[in-house]
């Protein structure tokens, strides 16, 4: 469902990605690995459109769409969601206003019908229990004043309530205790469907205890330079990063 | 992003029509014989005629004030038609039968249906067309709770003791240059008292409507809260789209006596000018309110049209314990220029007031908040607390905060902050990302940020003022 | 327009290489209003009491009488007694160059009147009327580490104008210490001008402590260079009249500025603080503290401006002002401004007027201390961290029995 070949990107002047190959199918998860500065960050922002993350060259589908034909929210419509690291604060806007306007313009893409008030908040209800955030957070800003693991479980809510062709978590373990990281986590699991692909971006190993990836890729300098079974996350964990640069030769030719 | 934000922002103005309507318009000009002829087409008694030409005389000897932050080209006094009303008015409709179908397909238009059955349940309206108050609904439901709600010429024939008593009493008629003026020439508006310990069993509301080319609207309302009523009164007002300025100098007035609370809130929506800030209202009102013991005067505004607004909705808080509030939306985009606040004068003991003021700049425009707390020597234990945010959206605008805080009693409390932010990249990002076009998401961010000046507005209201933003927020993105 | 500028005027004018700027700015003096409530700059200022004082009384003697030492610091004396500059007392290191105005400098010329906006009307007076003063040059990456004390003194019944004017060169660094007092009756305008260099750093405090009929209008106006650096401290009493313009414009990227500021008020004193910082280019930070105190029957204004130009983005810029409102009969009048012009900017501001916190008076007095001497406290603790946040402690040293001693007076009233 998700292609994507020789993929170059920068931003400003500096190039990050040079020459990324990924392919994810449906039910697959995939947890890319690396280094900090390796352009982990990167392929999510230059897959859902940031400004300032130009494409220089190469291609990424989502379902035969080109992504890069795209504006952002065409990008997300068509499925695809990013799990930020960072969530941003939008005073004064409520969650479920928030919420709501994103489920209708993505339901709306899909041909679905609208859902009334009162279907949506029972289902948002239900979706706050399952990722242990009270109810009254629906209320409150988007992202207002929230902690780190609410934050996180927030993303992961709307993950559920959007219902996309393909995720990806970018650090979405980090900042996390081990209890939220279950529910996070939890959350995740929960969702993983035979029509539905995951990437999930992570520098720790920790997260992959939690949710079981099917392929580890190990980002490097911007390109996948290693790629295995969930073993290789084991190994990753054992030896860090540093042998990356001890065995250049691991690196593929382009 | 900020390109796109400025896309979002443009929109046509959709009250813009003239509606064909005839009208028998005064010749431009001002002097005496002017001032006599208004007077005489309303018929006034002896006393209101003199009090308009000592306004009069007084504002010849007045100068245009130039401190507010606005740039604007002298306007011409004597190029200014006084009076315009429609000519099937000359024998005031009884009701709404009667009132010519066109001005009712023009209140439709604006969405202000007059038929009754059409209403918004519970709102009862005062339509001013040009110079001329049309129509007044409910206004016998409103009499059975001993309610009046009528035109303020009209109260001058059939309230005289109430007009003479309280027109004036809070805005003199020295008070500012407009504000004389308005004296001089106001020729409707709407006038409403609330007997003792009567809550007014419905929202009473005027909406405005400049029509006329070359005239000017001077309208004067005058609000009276007995002891222990309330009252909540709504404000619209729209004109259409035009090449030259017309001036609107408007005068409110609201006196709350003792235990009793008026809510009064504006969603101002004159003609902005276009692109290019030709033409548009220059909207230069006066608006205060006294508020005796424990009585509140709560101002809520969302201005989001005039090519040039200079108001200041203002609490004189004069009685122990009163409470004045001013809650602010006030949008400029284009080459609009707002300059706008509130001034809390605090005299009385214990007396408090909040102010909330949102102002959002974009395009080429510049919003500016002015402000003033005053506590008295009096004012034992008051409190204020102020809070200014502004939101800038593109980098051609401009975002003023002028605060003025005096205070002369050691016991009160005065609190001002004042922000300035813009729309964040990553809030249009996160926004997008979920699947949400620029144009909705800005409007969402904006709506957010006008959060707590909204939820006072009363429910129709809020809502349509969402919408005013929306609409404001709306157009072709790229 | 005003009798006391008339007979201000009233000499021959001066005659020195800076006279084709001196006339430019009288021609803008007479067409300028002179201040009234109706002025914005001086809406709660007024400065009748200008009128009051028989100058003609003026003993113009310029005998130096001596000036008291900071205990602790030691500084390179400048003293201008009436305007007119004295022997300098100190050793002058390598790289600073110090010179009386009337010596004619040709850096005299660049510097007069190139930072000081020609709005602040007494600055103009001050051009026209400032015979003399200093002229301060730091040469380029030269860090000058003995602070420069200037020291202006008016003697009584005297109309005094002195003007400083200082260059700091690109990389170097200097300490200014302005420095006024007295009580006695006089008027003086004392203004004056840094232009700091790429990437140069002036630590700079202004003593404006004339109290009683001794009036007083001065300025401090900087202008500051790409990566320069302001560490300005500025304390003020109450006089008769006693205004200080302080302007800081950011003439140059990545500059930034800090502005603390103090003021202590009693018995029928008026102090105005008017600061304006200028953010004319981008990247800039301004933070600026303001604490005032004002007690008996005194009128404390501040009217402090933040301008963000129209490509000064990326700016960091926050104001603060706090009040505490004594007594009744005293009156505080704060403005804060912000004009802003550029959209990615971060600015702030906050003013607050309240009285002593009576639950912390009342702590203090539970714990067996005078009600007076808890107030005093309490009005240390207010300013205390203006005053730690002096970079020279030995000044900051000098500093607080002045302080408590104005306390101490304000609590008898």
């Amino acid at each position: 469902m998700l292609s994507i070949k020789n993929l170059h990107a920068r931003v400003e002047d500096k190039t990050i990605l040079k020459g990324l190959n990924l392919d994810v199918k449906p039910g697959e998860v995939h947890a890319i690995m690396g280094p900090n500065g390796a352009g982990k960050s990167t392929l999510g922002y230059v897959l859902s459109g940031r400004d300032g993350y130009e494409v220089e060259q190469g291609s990424a589908e989502l379902d035969g769409h080109s992504l890069f034909d795209m504006e952002t929210e065409e990008r997300a419509r068509a499925g695809l969601f990013l799990a930020f690291q960072y969530p941003v604060e939008i005073p004064g806007v409520s969650n479920m206003e928030f919420l709501k306007a994103s489920v209708d313009a993505v339901r709306e893409a899909r041909g679905d019908s609208a859902l009334s008030s009162a279907e949506f908040l029972k289902l948002a209800r239900v979706v706050c229990k399952q990722v242990n955030l009270p109810v009254e957070f629906l209320k409150r800003g988007v992202n207002e004043g929230f902690s780190g693991g609410e934050k996180k479980r927030n993303e992961i809510m709307q993950m559920i309530l959007l219902a996309p062709r393909l995720c990806i978590l970018d650090e979405t373990d980090s900042g996390l205790d081990i209890d939220a990281l279950k529910v996070v986590a939890d959350g995740v699991n929960s969702q993983r469907s035979s029509d539905r692909g995951f990437v999930v971006v992570t520098h720790y190993q920790r997260l992959l205890d939690y949710i079981k990836p099917d392929f580890v890729h190990v980002l490097s300098d911007g390109k996948i330079v290693k790629s295995g079974g969930p073993e290789l996350a084991k190994e990753l964990e054992a030896q860090g990063y540093s042998w990356l640069a001890d065995h250049p030769d691991e690196v593929p030719a382009e | 992003m900020t390109e796109q934000i400025d896309k979002a922002l443009k929109r046509e103005y959709e009250a813009g029509f003239v509606s064909a309507i005839e009208s028998e318009t005064f010749a431009p000009g001002l002097d005496e014989d002017v001032i006599r002829r208004i007077s005489a087409m309303k018929e006034e008694p002896e006393w209101m005629l003199d009090w308009r030409l000592k306004a009069y005389h007084s504002w010849r000897e007045m100068e245009e004030p130039e401190w507010a932050h606005v740039d604007y080209e002298k306007i011409d006094y004597q190029a200014i038609s006084y009076y315009s009303a429609p000519k099937s008015m000359k024998d005031k409709p009884k009701s709404l039968d009667e009132v010519d179908p066109e001005l009712l397909r023009t209140y439709e238009k604006l969405g202000i249906p007059l038929i009754e059955q059409q209403m918004l349940a519970g709102v009862a309206v005062d339509a001013v067309f040009d110079s001329v108050s049309v129509v007044t609904t409910f206004r016998e439901k409103l009499a059975e709770a001993g309610v009046i709600f009528c035109p303020i010429s009209e109260a001058v024939h059939k309230h005289p003791e109430l007009v003479k008593k309280y027109l004036g009493s809070v805005v003199p008629p020295k008070d500012n240059f407009f504000a004389a003026l308005n004296c001089a020439v106001f020729t409707d508006g709407s006038f409403v008292y609330i007997p003792k310990g009567t809550r007014c069993p419905m929202e009473l509301s005027t909406y405005f409507r400049i029509n006329e080319q070359n005239t000017g609207q001077f309208e004067r309302t005058l609000i009276i809260a007995d002891e222990g009523s309330h009252v909540s009164y709504l404000e619209g007002c729209t004109a259409p789209q035009r090449d030259e300025n017309q001036l609107h100098a408007a005068v409110v007035e609201l006196v709350a006596l003792d235990d009793a609370q008026i809510k009064y809130s504006t969603v101002q929506n004159w003609y902005p000018g276009d692109e290019e800030g030709r033409g548009g209202i220059y909207n230069f009102v006066t608006k205060r309110g006294i508020a005796h013991h424990r009585a509140k005067i709560s101002w809520t505004q969302v201005e989001t049209g005039s090519a040039v607004t200079w108001k200041y909705p203002s609490c004189i808080l004069k009685g122990d314990d009163s409470v004045g509030e001013f809650y602010s939306v006030a949008l400029t985009r284009a080459k609009q220029q707002a300059d706008t606040g509130t001034k809390m004068i605090h005299l009385g003991k214990n007396t408090r007031s909040t102010i909330i003021s949102k102002g959002i700049s974009a395009g080429r425009s510049n919003n500016s908040y002015r402000g003033l707390v005053r506590m008295n020597p009096g004012a034992e234990g008051a409190r204020n607390f102020t809070q200014c945010d502004s939101l800038l959206i593109g980098d051609q605008c401009g975002a003023h905060t002028f605060p003025y805080v005096e205070s002369r009693n050691a016991s009160a409390i005065v609190e001002h902050e004042a922000t300035t932010s813009k729309v964040s990249d990553d809030q249009m990002f996160l926004c997008r990302q979920r699947g949400l076009d620029p144009e909705k998401a800005v409007s969402m961010i904006v709506n957010g940020f006008c959060k707590e000046v909204f939820k006072e507005l009363p429910m129709e209201f809020a809502v349509e003022a969402g919408k005013l933003l929306e609409i404001s927020l709306e157009g072709s993105v790229g | 327009m005003s009798a006391w500028l008339d007979m201000a005027l009233n000499g021959a004018p001066i005659n020195d290489s800076l006279v084709s700027q001196r006339q430019q700015s009288l021609a803008l003096l007479r067409a300028a209003r002179w201040p009234n409530r109706k002025v914005e700059a001086w809406k709660y200022t007024p400065v009748r009491a200008l009128e009051q004082i028989d100058y003609s009384a003026a003993n113009q003697s310029t005998a130096a009488r001596g000036v008291d030492a900071v205990e602790g610091l030691s500084a390179i004396e400048l003293v201008l007694i009436n305007g007119v500059p004295q022997a300098i007392a100190g050793e002058l290191p390598a790289g600073l160059q110090v010179r009386a105005l009337s010596e004619g400098e040709a850096i005299a010329g660049e510097l007069f009147g190139s930072v000081k906006p020609s709005r602040h009307i007494f600055g103009l007076v001050n051009d026209v009327l400032a015979a003399d003063g200093w002229v301060i040059d730091v040469a380029p990456g030269v860090q000058i580490e003995t602070p420069l004390r200037i020291v202006y003194r008016t003697t009584e019944a005297a109309q005094a104008h002195g003007r400083v004017l200082v260059r700091l060169g690109d990389k170097s660094r200097l300490t200014v210490i302005e420095q006024a007092e007295g009580t006695e009756p006089s008027m003086s305008t004392y203004f004056s001008e840094f232009s700091v260099g790429v990437g140069a750093h002036l630590e700079h405090y202004r003593f404006a402590l004339q109290t009683g009929a001794a009036m007083s209008v001065g300025g401090c106006h900087v202008l500051l260079a790409e990566r320069s650096e302001l560490h300005s401290t500025l304390v003020g009493f109450g006089s008769d009249l006693s205004r200080l313009d302080v302007d800081v414009i950011h003439g140059g990227e990545f500059a930034s500025a800090k502005v603390n500021a103090i003021y202590l008020l009693d018995g029928r004193e008026l102090f105005d603080l008017h600061s304006t910082i200028e953010h004319a280019c981008a990247n800039g930070t301004t933070e600026e503290n303001v604490r005032g105190i004002a007690g008996g029957q005194s009128k404390a204004v501040f009217n402090g401006r933040i301008h963000i130009h129209r490509h000064a983005q990326k700016t960091l810029a926050e104001l603060n002002n706090r009040n505490l409102l004594l007594t009744s009969g005293a009156e505080i009048n704060t403005k804060p401004e912000l004009e802003i012009y550029a959209d990615d900017v971060r600015c702030a501001h906050g003013a607050t007027v309240a009285e002593t916190d009576k639950g912390a008076l009342y702590y203090l007095q539970s714990r067996g201390i005078s009600r007076s001497q808890a107030q005093i406290m309490l009005n240390f603790g207010f300013i205390n961290e203006l005053v730690d946040a002096m970079p020279n402690a030995a000044l900051a040293q000098w500093l607080r029995p002045q302080l408590r001693a104005r306390f101490a007076q304000m609590g008898d009233a």
